[in-house]
């Protein structure tokens, strides 16, 4: 599939390409100057993140002017199995913590050892 | 609309056929390497959320530990080479050798001073104390929080990256070298150039996940 219009700049869409994903990068560090809370930071920053990867498998990999199931196939390959190995993997980590804080707290065993025993 | 024009809008995007991704073999086979290579990525990005949410303590501030304008450097030095990657493709599809290997030999010049940049900052990490196994006793790191899941994080994710970065910079020389010799197609340009831009994908995740999150 052609990529650019006929008589167009066949390198300009690398250079404005180029040119945003500075201009995003430097958003992004300054992001953290704005004091803004930290759950926007990182809204923030995980949107512009994907806007970068969208600009360079769309403009730089071509992702854009290939056929739709070449495009969804990589996408969704990805994304989907991402979400997945994040989703079963990462809750454990919460228990790892859990006892990680218990292990740190020795005292915290013997004394649950000879706690009394709760009256029936 | 005429009879059928489903049928055809979804055959043109979907359908099967011979070249069911409307590619050659090549460009077909290339993204489903990197579609295998993103997950390899992936898993390495959820270990690292695990190690990071299972870290007792709180997780160490970047910029006391890396110099962050150092890693933007980085990140402009590889976002920068990916578009003069882009336009060697141009060049060779439009049959313009000269242009095509100026363009790769640039390309060339940015991956490799990218993998100096991380060499630099992994040598300047070691000499603080860092370690794979966790900071060493003593080290000035500890009091900056830095923990053994903080040193695995980053040596694992930057060292399976700059392995790729390194050998996409074997390919392109091999590539820019064939090219010089009129040997290499504009295909073999592209298949190159998808390996490169791939590279700069995954660094626009750890940048944002690992230095900035």
């Amino acid at each position: 599939m052609s990529e650019t219009a006929p008589g167009a700049n066949p390198y300009k869409i690398y250079w404005v390409t180029w040119g945003i994903l500075l201009v995003i990068t430097v958003a992004m560090l300054a992001a953290e100057s704005f004091h803004m809370p930290r759950i926007f930071l990182v809204v923030f920053l995980l949107a512009f993140m994907m806007v970068k990867a969208v600009m360079i498998g769309g403009n730089f990999m071509h992702l854009r002017f290939e056929r739709k199931n070449l495009a969804f196939m990589v996408a969704s390959g990805i994304l989907v199995t991402s979400l997945i190995l994040y989703l079963f993997i990462t809750p454990e980590s919460w228990h790892v913590k859990k006892s990680s804080a218990v292990d740190a707290t020795p005292a915290a065993a013997p004394a649950a050892e000879t706690a009394p025993a709760p009256a029936h | 609309m005429e009879p059928g024009g489903h049928a055809t809008t979804m055959d043109a995007h979907w359908g099967g056929g011979a070249a069911p991704f409307g590619a050659s073999w090549q460009k077909t086979m290339m993204w489903i390497f990197i579609v295998t290579d993103a997950l390899l990525f992936s898993g390495l990005l959820c270990g690292y959320a695990f190690l990071r949410q299972s870290n007792a303590a709180p997780w160490p501030n970047r910029p006391e530990v890396f110099s962050i304008p150092f890693i933007a450097l980085m990140t402009f030095i590889l976002i920068s080479s990916s578009a003069t990657m882009g336009s060697a493709v141009t060049a060779a599809r439009l049959g313009d050798r000269k242009k095509a290997l100026l363009n790769l030999l640039i390309t060339i010049v940015g991956g490799t001073a990218f993998l100096g940049c991380q060499a630099y900052e992994w040598g300047h990490l070691i000499h603080e104390g860092a370690r794979l196994t966790g900071p060493i006793a003593g080290s000035e790191l500890i009091h900056k929080g830095v923990t053994s899941q903080f040193t695995q994080a980053f040596f694992l994710l930057t060292g399976f990256h700059g392995s790729h970065v390194l050998s996409g910079l074997v390919i392109l020389i091999i590539t820019a070298i064939r090219t010089s010799m009129g040997k290499t197609p504009a295909q073999g340009v592209e298949m190159a150039g998808l390996y490169w831009h791939f590279v700069d994908l995954v660094w626009v995740f750890i940048f944002t996940l690992f230095y900035l999150l």
